[in-house]
């Protein structure tokens, strides 16, 4: 999670008692500008709509595993419909021989 | 029982419109993964219907060896045919899934590679079944043993090894709509799967007894 909370600016009462020569009692952070946060809160906010709306994924994996079965399920039916047929012709010589 | 895969694939058809409505409407999307994580839901019953069915081709194959049962021959092909769909299955998402979560369709750890490692074990098996010479359903039966052996190092995988897989308890941990969505989609799948099991088998088993009825039925040759 992203911190909000800004870099305190050094009170006045700290920088007049350190004196001009001495370096700020804070330092800016990087990353932590209003800028930068505006930004990576509008990515995130991209991202995390991607995520949460983006069915491609699942419809190319359920399309794939339904047409397996469908496949499968055609060449079961195929085969049956073969054996049908090997099966009257099996009868039909029986019946020819007596 | 000449009705049950009949009554198990209008099971199925009822299931799975429902199955749809629950995944895209009813279960919430996980917070992480987003919609990918829908995947889960027909991709883990798929995984575990290529276990199981690897199990059952294993026994029935064993079965053969010892007895030379046609009814476990057909039963042990017929399963090895649903291992290798369900296996192709698996092996399809899971790579969709990953892509859209890990950020690489492949990871190469040790339950994606033992997956894939038993769906080529039993493509074996299916060739040597289908196109070996005379004998080779007991090779084929074979292979399948070996097959079946597979299916713990599978399911340890992820406690053995360091893989990107979630542990075996994940699906213990689930939400109560995530977990009801699931045991639907895995009854849907394995009604479906165990019905085409069936009529596979028995078309198994009247294929060889045609060829038997053929031979029984060729004229005997004449005397020389």
């Amino acid at each position: 999670m992203l911190i909000l909370d800004q870099p305190e600016a050094p009170s006045p009462a700290t920088a007049t008692s350190a004196g001009e020569a001495s370096p700020p009692a804070t330092q800016k952070v990087e990353g932590r500008d209003r800028e930068t946060v505006r930004l990576k809160r509008e990515y995130e906010a991209e991202v995390e709509n991607k995520v949460a709306s983006d069915y491609s994924h699942i419809v190319w994996a359920y399309g794939i595993i339904w047409a397996l079965f469908a496949i499968y399920g055609v060449l079961l039916w195929r085969r049956s419909s073969a054996q049908q047929t090997d099966l009257d012709e099996l009868g039909n010589q029986l019946d020819k021989r007596g | 029982m000449k009705y049950v895969p009949h009554a198990l694939l209008a099971l199925s058809a009822v299931l799975f419109p429902y199955c749809v409505q629950r995944v895209f409407l009813a279960t919430p999307i996980e917070s992480q993964m987003g919609t990918a994580q829908k995947i889960f839901y027909f991709h883990v019953p798929l995984a575990w219907i290529c276990m199981l069915f690897a199990v059952v081709c294993g026994i029935a194959a064993g079965v053969q060896l010892r007895r030379r049962s046609d009814r476990a021959e057909a039963l042990a092909l017929a399963a090895g045919e649903m291992t290798v769909l369900a296996g192709l299955g698996v092996l399809i998402t899971g790579p969709i899934w990953g892509d859209a979560t890990w950020g690489t369709p492949w990871t190469g750890d040790a339950r994606q590679t033992s997956t894939a490692l038993l769906w080529l074990v039993f493509v074996a098996y299916l060739l040597v079944r289908t196109y070996g010479p005379a004998n080779a359903e007991r090779l084929a039966a074979a292979l399948a043993i070996f097959g079946a052996i597979n299916v713990p190092i599978i399911y340890y995988a992820v406690k053995i090894w360091k893989t990107t897989h979630p542990q075996t308890g994940v699906v213990g941990s689930l939400p109560q709509d995530m977990w009801n969505t699931l045991w639907v989609c895995l009854l849907a799948l394995l009604s479906l799967a165990i019905a085409l099991v069936w009529i596979r088998a028995g078309q198994a088993r009247l294929a060889i007894a045609l060829d038997r009825a053929w031979i029984d039925a060729e004229p005997e040759p004449a005397p020389a």
